[in-house]
């Protein structure tokens, strides 16, 4: 897929038209996008889909009232309705002085050095997808271990983000990513347990092969075979990298603007002050070549750039976008699609010695529920994973609780992993959290 | 080819009366004399019958056994207030095709968002490759089908009232959250409101539309106290008319009882961990009903042998006071509807009886594959999506127990009364995040518990239920299934649990 001329042609006629019909400021999204996914159950085809649309999204904005609009419709006069409406529709809103368009910034990132358009996976054949999805099932399946297959999947996509607004800006990015997984049963009689793998990468050669991801799969589900309830007590937990994330997208809730300027959370009024432990170090970059979360310029063309969240333990930036920073009088990081690529700077430790470094604990492998409060840093969450005793993984454990307040996780961090993967947009290295309550029997 | 430009008449209402600056006017032109039952793709859009036909009969071409086409057009509107302001306001249209191809039990599926002839019939050819030995096979004439139900409310639908309006109840919201208490410091609502058209034809000939309203208001406020912050939540609405909002659910009530449960927070102990007796409260404990009961009665899972229900068909899975149905011809409810995604007139069906499993949840192709019935249960969330089988308002039926005797039954235990949402795995353990909860303690509800968590398995907790309140009640939900969002709604009289994990702080 090709920066399409004519899209970013459209994308800055629709800000012109909306200027004539006598809006104060303008912005058009246009995406362009194609998919394919495959489903592979029992070795045989189950699902296959294969569709291209595009969408375009505007924003208006009349004597400081903004109105939004989107269609998947994209004929010229459609739009040019949907904008009348939006500039009137305007009129009858209340001014928000914080609601403008963000200022042009001189400098911009250069869409095509950030690697997230792989040709490799835009060209690959069906046939090769339909093939992966069946070799990492058939990988799974040949283990006896193995009760059931919910099945294989593959699916790549392509992109193209255009954005134009009235305040001079005008780019577009292509990106492409791919996505492999699968989700086993094991277990006996009533006591089934669901795991799975899967993985996630905008360029074919930094995804697992089948053979590894199938292993992980496997592994990850025949460890949770027997769980069973243990007594409600108060342990150092081990956060497997799937799991740490979930508690960096918890601070990721706590520390954007929305949330700030809103208070509705418990980190607002702790800018400059020790939130976590001395030795942890978070970082947003929207640059980083390859990632996941990398593009050039943010949903409201702020170009994107690496902002230092907490440094040494001290929280030195919220994530904001362009309104959220005119309220809380500062400046947009870029962050006006959500955190870019979120992470926790990885430490020296290998998981195993963090295991082993345990008299008891536990191995977190998954968690449940919602459970996460960000006006009071609250985690309650279901969780099963691995009782780690004298150092060693000896059984699993299942429908139990974790909880905590991320104030304290974040301090009680002790370890820090040194297996940091760009597997998604927020990600982490394992962590070893020092006194967190589960509630068992 | 067609008789009539399709977007002409879309053009003309656009442009024309865009000077009553109202989406509301613009799309009442749109569906202007449509009965839920009209074809706006044929009487709009120029699409005819021999269209559809032609490119049904493009999809089987390549050997699949039933094709399918999925029109859909919805304009949806949102309104949004905090700090005193509205803040935006939103017109959103969807305009699509997804066309579905059979092959035995595999699935060929594409979509387009380019309703021109040609682009339907490519799509339709790219759907069709999930078989590949060429077959004969022809779409069946198209037969209009008749004698749906009319479950929604059509008087005043949202979609054609005035912004002005909707305005109202967006304040009217905000200041029953606001200005409830001085402790309240924020508080947010938002309304949105949509009209979806959808017509579905297949290849057996089937040829039915149905026009769906529906909105929902939503009132969220913060309160403050000392270092404390709670947050806390309220929806109403469904498939009604402005008169559900003047008269039923005013949008001052959804706002003050967000508030109310945000204030009872600020005093709220942190939950008791460990097993204990825990009482659902009647209506928004129909999460449980949801997620741990309805999901593992979904038909997929049951064809894949991966719910742990599969084989329990006819066979005590709860105590016998427990009846269980899932129903989307409950007039005006969320997550009803005249057909189902795949044009089936909808029913109710028992899935619970006395304890007994006595039916599952199911769509076309897992029904074809079981020889079993189709339930109407058939779902999508878009014209992006093929369907499966989902749920729509799914019901505990009532009790004989008065819920104060079934708490006054409880010596010490937790008492569930809101929730942020929960989730269940096919194995069958499930999790819910509690937002307001009560101890119980010597038959009374004493202290508010905010953050705790209930866990456990649908098995056990259908085993454990021992009370069953005579009140009933809804929750108002989103309900999330390989990647699709759909509205539902479960109700729940007040159950009593007798043991259940419970996790907190």
């Amino acid at each position: 897929m090709k920066i399409d001329k004519k899209l970013t042609q459209l994308a800055e006629n629709l800000v012109a038209y909306g200027l004539k019909k006598g809006a104060d400021q303008v912005q058009v999204l246009i995406r362009s996008s194609s998919e394919f996914s495959v489903d592979v159950l029992q070795g045989r085809i189950e699902k296959l889909t294969e569709a291209g649309s595009k969408t375009a999204t505007l924003k208006v904005i009349k004597d400081q009232k903004v109105a939004t609009a989107s269609s998947s419709d994209l004929d010229r006069e459609i739009l040019h309705g949907l904008i009348d409406r939006s500039v009137q529709r305007a009129q009858l809103l209340n001014p928000d002085p914080f609601g403008a368009l963000p200022e042009a910034e001189a400098v911009q990132v250069d869409a095509e050095s950030l690697g997230i358009y792989d040709e490799a996976i835009a060209r690959m054949a069906p046939e090769m997808k339909i093939q992966r999805a069946k070799a990492v099932e058939k990988i799974c399946l040949a283990d006896t271990r193995v009760k059931k297959s919910f099945g294989a999947s593959v699916s790549t996509f392509e992109g193209v983000n255009y954005l134009a607004n009235s305040n001079g800006f005008s780019g577009a990015y292509r990106r492409t990513s791919m996505n492999c997984g699968i989700q086993l049963q094991a277990g006996e009689g009533d006591n089934l347990f669901d795991e799975g793998k899967s993985d996630y990468a905008r360029r074919k050669e930094a995804m697992m092969s089948p053979e590894a991801l199938a292993a992980e799969a496997i592994h990850r589900v025949t460890r949770l075979v027997g769980a069973e309830k243990i007594e409600t007590q108060t342990l150092p937990v081990v956060f497997e990298p799937g799991q740490a994330a979930m508690l960096l997208g918890f601070l990721n809730t706590c520390i954007s603007g929305g949330n700030i300027f809103r208070k509705q959370s418990f980190l607002g009024d702790k800018l400059g002050q020790k939130i976590a432990a001395e030795h942890i170090n978070i970082i947003d970059n929207g640059v980083l070549k390859g990632a996941p979360g990398s593009r050039p310029f943010d949903g409201e063309g702020v170009p994107t750039r690496k902002t230092v969240v907490v440094e040494n333990g001290v929280l030195k930036s919220f994530l904001l976008d362009t309104y959220a920073a005119r309220k809380l009088n500062m400046k947009s990081t870029g962050n006006g699609s959500g955190a870019n690529n979120l992470y926790i700077e990885p430490g020296r430790d290998t998981p195993e010695e963090m295991i082993q470094s345990l008299e008891k604990g536990l191995l977190l492998t998954g968690t449940m529920a919602f459970g996460l409060n960000s006006t009071t840093g609250d985690i309650s969450k279901g969780a099963f994973g691995m009782l780690i005793e004298n150092g060693k993984v000896t059984r699993p454990v299942a429908e139990i609780t974790i909880a905590g307040n991320l104030a304290d996780v974040l301090q009680n961090i002790t370890k820090v992993g040194n297996d940091l993967k760009h597997t998604s947009s927020v990600v982490s290295p394992t962590l070893l959290v020092s006194g967190m309550t589960i509630g068992g029997k | 080819m067609y008789s009539i430009d399709r977007r002409d008449f879309l053009k003309k209402s656009g442009l024309g009366i865009a000077a009553a600056a109202t989406t509301g006017l613009w799309a009442d032109s749109l569906f202007a004399g449509l009965s839920p039952a009209s074809n706006l793709f044929t009487e709009r859009f120029g699409i005819s019958q021999e269209d559809m036909q032609a490119i049904l009969n493009v999809a089987l071409s390549k050997g699949g056994h039933f094709s399918e086409l999925f029109f859909e057009y919805r304009i949806s509107n949102t309104v949004m207030m905090e700090e005193a302001i509205v803040k935006s306001a939103s017109e959103n249209i969807a305009l699509g095709v997804g066309i579905r191809v059979l092959n035995e039990d595999q699935t060929g599926f594409a979509y387009t968002n380019d309703l021109s002839l040609e682009a339907m019939k490519k799509a339709a050819l790219t759907a069709a490759a999930i078989s590949t030995t060429p077959g004969s096979a022809r779409a069946a004439n198209l037969r209009v089908q008749t004698g749906n139900h009319q479950l929604y409310d059509l008087k005043r639908p949202l979609h054609q009232v005035e912004l002005g309006h909707k305005l109202e109840l967006v304040r009217e919201a905000y200041e029953g959250a606001k200005s409830h208490d001085s402790r309240i410091v924020m508080a947010q609502s938002f309304l949105m409101d949509e009209i979806q058209h959808v017509s579905i034809a297949n290849s057996e000939g089937l040829m039915v539309s149905d026009t769906r309203p529906a909105s929902v208001l939503y009132g969220i406020a913060v309160a403050a106290d000392g270092n404390k912050q709670t947050t806390a939540y309220q929806s109403s609405g469904g498939r009604y008319g402005m008169d559900y909002y003047k008269n039923t659910q005013t949008p001052r009530e959804t706002g003050k009882q967000a508030a109310e449960e945000a204030i009872t927070l600020l005093s709220a102990v942190d939950a008791p961990a460990g097993e204990q007796t825990v009482v659902l409260g009647a209506g928004q404990s129909g999460v449980m009903v949801h997620e741990a009961v309805g999901h593992p009665f979904e038909a997929d899972g049951i064809r894949k042998k991966t719910s742990i229900f599969w084989d329990k068909r006819g066979q005590q899975i709860a105590k016998p006071i427990v009846n269980i149905y899932e129903d989307p011809t409950i007039p005006n409810y969320r997550g009803s509807m005249n057909v189902d995604d795949e044009g089936m007139k909808t029913q109710k069906t028992q899935l619970v009886e006395n304890g007994k499993l006595v039916g599952f949840i199911q769509d076309r192709l897992n029904a074809e594959l079981m020889k079993d019935q189709p339930t109407s249960n058939g779902r999508r969330e878009s014209y992006q999506y093929y369907p499966i089988p989902r749920m729509t308002n799914t019901v505990l039926m009532a009790g004989e127990s008065d819920p104060k005797d079934i708490i006054k039954s409880v010596k010490k235990g937790f008492y569930a009364k809101s929730y942020e949402g929960g989730n269940v795995m096919d194995s069958g353990k499930f999790t819910f995040s509690v937002n307001c909860g009560y101890l119980i303690e010597n038959g009374e509800l004493t202290q508010p518990v905010s953050g705790a968590t209930l866990i456990g398995t649908n098995v056990q907790i259908l085993n454990e239920v021992s009370m069953i309140g005579n009140d009933m009640g809804f929750f108002l939900g989103s309900c999330g299934k390989e990647g699709q969002s759909l509205p539902v709604t479960a109700g729940t009289p007040t159950l009593k649990i007798d043991k259940m994990t419970v996790g907190g702080r």
